[in-house]
């Protein structure tokens, strides 16, 4: 008698649909990870691994020797790290606050139905558009000593302006450099901002005021609550990006006078791509990476205390 | 120790290359890198932006003309150059056959075999002319342990440049044209000081114009000055046997600082933030009375800005002088510039000799100083013959000065060219920055530098200095020199 034995479909069909399914998010997620630990972690993983090697480029292609945490001690011995990362904390702090309290201002500005509003919307968002490098040497300009605008101006409203320049005494030079941040970066601020604002829903907004609340409680209690999860997500972003601040200071200053001006982004630089020292650069990059993620870390847990996230 | 990168594994470059992203990554500075296959009748040049750029691309045309070579010619800014050359060279995938060396990558480049010795070039090629190379230039900007690195396409020494109208009209002796006892740092600064506070042509005058930009610009023009005062910066470099033990407490340093901040008294004071050619381009601008720089800028200051070809307010009006030298000390220049080197991982090493040469010759260099745009932008001649050219001196009167000032020089003491150079620059820079402002003494500066100095080489594997010593002398290079 022949026989034919005949596998059903469901044998082995939605065994392996349901493996395919069960794990579907997985498999979507795969490339990502797979990226994100090519690009992100092994570079990570293999700087801290040179941060305690002797290695400098200029000197042999391969790490010479291992030397502990002897690139941490000297990282943190260097003035000029030390004044860097200084640097580095005030501009970030500084720069977030003030770029984000600038760009609230001009978004609700931008709320208004003024005349010409479209057409100030159009241009906010130039100076972002515009690379740093190209900003520093406009700035460079701006605050030349021997007639730039800005100088002229100050010079104009009989305030001081120092002898050496703006950008040459360490008095004003990273405010100068903050001012540059500033200038380019509220625009972005306000933009984003204005966006949310556009969220709020009028009904709420009318409520309040039939309510008789003023401006200033509308704005505390109802829109600033409103659209805080985005103002987190952006001030935690600017704050990452400022912290990074390399070509504006390298183009105005290259750091000085002294180390007035020296950022982390820039002894980086240095360190690596001038002086190609890549087990000193690698154990500043980890102190930088550290150091960032334990103030985005506190910075997260105390906004989204109360929130989802 | 020798270190080969030949035997580096492709693992190894990968990790390099890694290294060398994340930093980039850190520093929001991207390498580029070229990844298209040669072209076998190309020769791909990179070059820095300085003034000979100009002249050499303009000729290139009739270089591809001759030959049928066609040359790829790209430039980079200072610290692009030097960033670009060493990723490429640690990752094996220099994309050049001809590479502009500075003078202080010499030793760092031979020793770790980025680029290849000419001598053999030079020895098979009959036409060439190693003699009429000034010996100065020769030693102290491509000759490293007894082999010839590269060749000059662009020497630079320093000198004076100074307003004569300015000097006429307030009575002031001009500076000699010659070395001489007497022409001193002390009578210079005194020279400047009786400029101050006046005005010209109803503008107030400064006496001088220094660098003060950290790392390289103050570091360059410094130097002149600890040089003309006999300061080493190490125990014993080049003669051997090599000691790498940091200088920069004794006495002619301290000085040389001194000196240095009198003349940024004298200069504006936003000079603190000036490069090199904002410290040139301020003295085209007319309010400056005598300043010292490169000898690129005995030209350059022809023109309002740099490579503006727009004529400057001093153009008929300065003149140049020797340098001033210390008291009892002999005078010591400061040599530096550009050279023509090939990487050790071109395919075309032939094809790119062949180019040094031209662009070297004296037929070459000769047509780049006769370049007329930009208001004849060329007269950093490493050849004695061209110098000495009648063609070339009308255009440039003041190669006489020019010539003598390189016969004094010494680059190998001014800037040494020993590998990790740019670590302790780096120091050094950000050192005088702050010290020009004057809130420190240059005794605390200075030891401070010198600590931090010892603790780079010590880091660096130099002190103590691990590998052969070479006798390097200038009587070694013309030996050399004789040999061809």
């Amino acid at each position: 008698m022949h026989t034919t034995t005949v596998r059903s479909p469901r044998a082995f069909g939605p065994t392996r649909k349901s493996f395919i399914r069960r794990n579907l998010p997985y498999f979507l997620i795969a490339p990502s990870v797979v990226m994100l630990l090519a690009l992100i972690a092994y570079p990570l993983l293999f700087a801290l691994r040179s941060s305690f090697y002797f290695w400098n480029l200029q000197i042999g292609p391969e790490p010479l020797q291992f030397v502990g945490f002897e690139n941490y001690v000297q990282a943190f011995n260097a003035f000029d790290f030390r004044a860097a990362l200084t640097n580095t904390l005030i501009l970030s702090m500084l720069g977030t606050t003030l770029e984000f309290t600038f760009g609230l201002a001009i978004a609700l500005i931008l709320l208004k139905a003024l005349p010409g509003m479209n057409v100030v919307r159009a241009l906010l968002i130039l100076p972002t558009t515009i690379a740093p490098i190209v900003v520093g040497f406009l700035f460079r300009y701006l605050y030349d000593p021997g007639g730039g605008l800005l100088s002229w101006l100050l010079q104009s409203l009989w305030l001081p302006v120092p002898a050496e320049g703006i950008l040459g005494s360490p008095s004003t030079a990273l405010a100068a450099i903050l001012l540059v941040d500033i200038w380019q970066w509220t625009p972005f601020f306000a933009i984003v901002l204005y966006a949310s604002l556009l969220a709020v829903p009028d009904e709420i907004l009318e409520a309040a005021r039939l309510d008789r609340a003023s401006a200033w409680t509308i704005l505390m209690r109802i829109k600033l609550p409103l659209i805080k999860r985005t103002a987190i997500i952006i001030v935690m972003l600017r704050f990452m990006q400022i912290f990074n601040t390399f070509d504006t200071v390298l183009v105005l200053t290259r750091g000085g006078p002294g180390t007035s001006t020296r950022t982390l982004g820039y002894s980086l630089y240095e360190q690596g791509l001038v002086n190609f020292n890549i087990g000193l650069v690698s154990a500043m990059t980890w102190i930088t990476v550290l150091i960032v993620n334990v103030i985005v870390a506190l910075y997260v847990f105390f906004a989204f205390r109360n929130e989802e996230w | 120790m020798t270190i080969d990168i030949g035997n580096m594994s492709r693992r190894d470059l990968l990790k390099s290359a890694s290294v060398a992203a994340l930093v980039a990554g850190a520093g929001s500075l991207a390498i580029p890198r070229r990844g298209a296959a040669q072209d076998a009748n190309t020769v791909r040049v990179l070059s820095v932006e300085d003034p000979f750029f100009f002249s050499m691309k303009a000729l290139v045309p009739e270089y591809e003309k001759e030959t049928g070579i066609k040359v790829e010619l790209e430039s980079l800014s200072y610290d692009a150059l030097q960033s670009r050359l060493v990723s490429a060279f640690v990752a094996k995938t220099s994309d050049a056959d001809v590479i502009v060396v500075d003078q202080m990558w010499l030793g760092q480049y031979l020793d770790n075999g980025w680029i290849i010795p000419l001598n053999d070039f030079i020895a098979k090629d009959n036409e060439f002319d190693l003699s009429d190379f000034i010996p100065e230039v020769l030693y102290s900007s491509n000759i490293w342990r007894g082999q010839v690195g590269t060749l000059p396409v662009a020497a630079y020494a320093q000198g004076v440049m100074y307003r004569k109208d300015v000097f006429d009209e307030l009575g002031i002796a001009a500076p000699p044209t010659e070395t001489s006892e007497d022409w001193t740092w002390t009578k210079y600064v005194d020279t400047l000081k009786s400029m101050e506070g006046k005005s010209f042509g109803g503008k107030p005058l400064f006496p001088t114009v220094v660098c003060g930009s950290q790392p390289s610009p103050i570091v360059h023009m410094f130097t002149q000055v600890s040089a003309s005062h006999g300061a080493n910066w190490f125990k014993s470099f080049p003669a051997a046997p090599w000691d790498f033990s940091p200088q920069l407490t004794s006495p002619a340093w301290i000085k040389s600082v001194e000196v240095y901040r009198q003349l940024y008294k004298l200069s504006p004071p936003e000079a603190i933030n000036y490069v090199w050619f904002d410290a040139g381009t301020r003295f085209a601008k007319g309010d400056i009375g005598m300043f010292y720089w490169w000898t690129p800028y005995f030209y350059l200051i022809k023109n309002s800005g740099y490579m503006t070809g727009k004529k400057s307010d001093v153009m008929e009006k300065y003149a140049t002088a020797a340098l001033p030298k210390a008291e009892g000390v002999p005078q010591t220049v400061s040599l530096g510039g550009w050279s023509l080197g090939i990487p050790s991982s071109s395919e075309r090493q032939e094809a790119g000799y062949a180019f040094i040469k031209w662009a070297t010759s004296k037929a070459t260099q000769k047509k780049m100083a006769l370049w007329p745009d930009l208001n004849y932008q060329f007269s950093d001649f490493a050849r004695v013959s061209l110098y000495q050219d009648e063609e070339v001196k009308a255009i440039y009167p003041y190669l006489d000065v020019q010539y003598a000032m390189m016969k004094q020089g010494n680059g190998k003491v001014t800037r040494p060219p020993v590998p990790g150079y740019t670590a302790i620059e780096s120091v050094l820079g950000l050192t005088l920055n702050q010290l020009l402002t004057g809130s420190e003494e240059p005794k605390t500066g200075l030891e401070r530098a010198n600590s931090l100095f010892e603790s780079i080489l010590k880091g660096n594997l130099m002190i103590p200095y691990q590998k052969d010593s070479y006798a390097d002398t200038l009587d070694g290079a013309k030996a050399l020199i004789a040999k061809k």
